[in-house]
C-alpha cells in the first residue's frame, strides 16, 4: 500500500477538523450569498449587467440562476455531500467571481460586486474592489483544501459506500 | 496446505477489486445525482423568476386622489401633486433600479402625505439605465400622468418593481391603480409616445449633474439620502416651506 497523502501523522490527525470548518464556512456563506439574491431577481440582474460582460438576455438568464447555483452548492457543502467535486466546483466559480470583480476594477467601473445581494453602479469612490478580491481569494482557499482534503467530520457522506470511496481517495 | 492458502489469497483480490469496482459505481452515481440536483435547482429557479417577473401585477398601495392631466414636455420633469404647493421635491429614479425601490418603500409614504396635505410637490424625472423595463415604465408614466392618474400609478410601480414591464404588465397595472384605462393609454403605452421625451429624461439629469438613482432635492438643494431617516425628511420638509 503506498503512504497516504497527508504530510505526516499529526495533519492527518487534524486535517477532518480543518476541512469541517472549511466544508462549514465555505457553504454557509455560499447559501446565505445565494439566498439573499434570490428574494430579489431583480437586483440581481442588475448585478449581473453592472459588470457589461454578458448580452442582456445571458445577463438576465444567470441573475436569475447564479444565486440557486449558490445555494444548491452551499446546501450540498453543509450536507458533505460528493464533498471533492462540489468543492472543485465551487473554486471554479469562485475563480469565476474573481475575474469578473479583476475585470470590473481593470476596466475603470464603478460597481458594487453584488456578491451579497445589491449590486449595480455605485458612485465613482465607493467601490470596495481589494476587499471583495481578497475575500473571494479566502473562500477559495478553502475550497482548495477541500479539494486536496475532502475528509471531514459530520458528512451525510458516511452513509453510502461512494462517500467512502471519496474519502479514501483523498 | 500451501494451495488453500494461495486460493484464500486470490479470493480476497477478487472480493477487494470487487469491492472496489463497486465502489468506484457508486461514486460515479453519486456524483451523476449531484450534477442533476445542481442542474435541477438552477433550472427550476430561472423558471420560476422568470414567472415572477411576467406574473401580472398585484394593487398598488391607496393612492393620492387623482390630479389633473399633466402635459408632457421633452426636458421637462412630471408634476406630481397641488402647482401651488410651497415647497418642491424633484426625484430623479429609475422604476428598475434596486435602490429606488428601497428609497421608495422608506420615504414613498412620507414624501405621498406631503403632497396630499398639499405641502409639496414632487417634479418626477423617471430615468432609465438599467434596462429595457426601466424604458417602458418611465414611458407608461408619461401616459398616466397625461391622463390624470400619474400618482397612482407611480406608486404601483414601484409596488411591482420586480415585474419586467411589458406592455400587458403595464396596462394591467392601469387597471389596478385607476380603473378601466383608456384607448389612448393603451396606445401610448404600446406604441411608446414618449419615446423622445424618456431620452430627454437622461439627457436632463445628466445635464443638472445627477450621477446616482435615486436622487432628490428639496427646493432644488440635494438631500443626503444615506442617513436620512423619514422623520427627518418630515422636518425637512415642514422646515423648507416655512422659508
Amino acid at each position: 500500500m503506498s503512504a497516504p497523502v497527508v504530510a505526516g501523522p499529526r495533519l492527518a490527525g487534524i486535517a477532518p477538523w480543518i476541512s469541517t470548518g472549511a466544508r462549514l464556512v465555505l457553504g454557509a456563506v455560499f447559501l446565505i450569498a445565494g439566498a439573499l439574491k434570490v428574494v430579489d431577481a431583480q437586483s440581481s440582474v442588475t448585478a449581473v449587467r453592472a459588470y457589461r460582460l454578458l448580452p442582456t438576455s445571458l445577463a438576465t438568464i444567470v441573475g436569475w440562476g447564479l444565486p440557486f447555483a449558490e445555494i444548491a452548492l452551499g446546501l450540498l457543502l453543509l450536507g458533505g455531500i460528493a464533498t471533492r467535486v462540489v468543492a472543485a466546483a465551487s473554486a471554479i466559480l469562485l475563480v469565476v467571481f474573481i475575474a469578473a470583480v479583476a475585470s470590473a476594477a481593470a476596466r475603470g467601473l464603478s460597481i458594487d460586486c453584488g456578491c451579497f445581494g445589491g449590486g449595480g453602479d455605485v458612485a465613482p469612490g465607493q467601490t470596495a474592489y481589494s476587499i471583495e478580491i481578497l475575500r473571494d481569494i479566502g473562500l477559495l482557499l478553502l475550497a482548495a483544501w477541500l479539494v486536496w482534503q475532502p475528509r471531514s467530520r459530520f458528512t451525510l457522506d458516511r452513509f453510502s459506500s461512494a462517500g467512502d470511496q471519496t474519502r479514501e481517495s483523498a | 496446505m500451501s494451495s488453500s492458502k494461495n486460493l484464500n489469497a486470490r479470493e480476497r483480490a477478487r472480493l477487494a477489486s470487487e469491492q472496489a469496482a463497486a465502489r468506484k459505481r457508486d461514486q460515479r452515481i453519486l456524483i451523476s445525482v449531484v450534477v442533476a440536483f445542481v442542474v435541477l435547482v438552477v433550472a427550476g429557479g430561472i423558471l420560476f423568476q422568470g414567472w415572477r417577473s411576467s406574473r401580472s401585477p398585484s394593487a398598488a398601495p391607496p393612492a393620492a386622489s387623482s390630479a389633473a392631466p399633466v402635459t408632457i414636455t421633452n426636458g421637462k420633469p412630471i408634476p406630481l401633486g397641488s402647482a401651488d404647493a410651497p415647497v418642491t421635491i424633484t426625484l430623479y429614479e429609475d422604476f428598475h433600479c434596486p435602490h429606488c425601490a428601497d428609497f421608495e418603500e422608506e420615504f414613498g409614504p412620507t414624501i405621498t402625505q406631503a403632497q396630499e396635505s398639499g405641502a409639496a410637490r414632487v417634479e418626477l424625472y423617471p430615468m432609465s439605465f438599467i434596462d429595457e423595463g426601466s424604458i417602458t415604465a418611465a414611458n407608461a408614466m408619461a401616459c398616466a400622468a397625461e391622463a390624470g392618474f400619474g400618482q397612482a400609478y407611480y406608486l404601483g410601480l414601484f409596488a411591482n418593481h420586480t415585474l419586467q414591464w411589458s406592455d400587458p404588465q403595464l396596462i394591467e397595472l392601469a387597471t389596478k391603480v385607476g380603473g378601466s384605462p383608456s384607448a389612448a393609454f393603451k396606445t401610448c403605452v404600446t406604441r411608446r409616445a414618449h419615446a423622445d421625451w424618456v431620452t430627454s429624461m437622461n439627457a436632463a439629469a445628466d445635464q443638472n449633474g445627477v450621477q446616482q438613482t435615486p436622487t432628490m432635492l428639496i427646493n432644488g438643494k440635494n438631500v443626503e439620502i444615506e442617513s436620512l431617516t423619514p422623520d427627518a425628511l418630515k422636518t425637512m420638509i415642514s422646515n423648507a416651506g416655512q422659508k
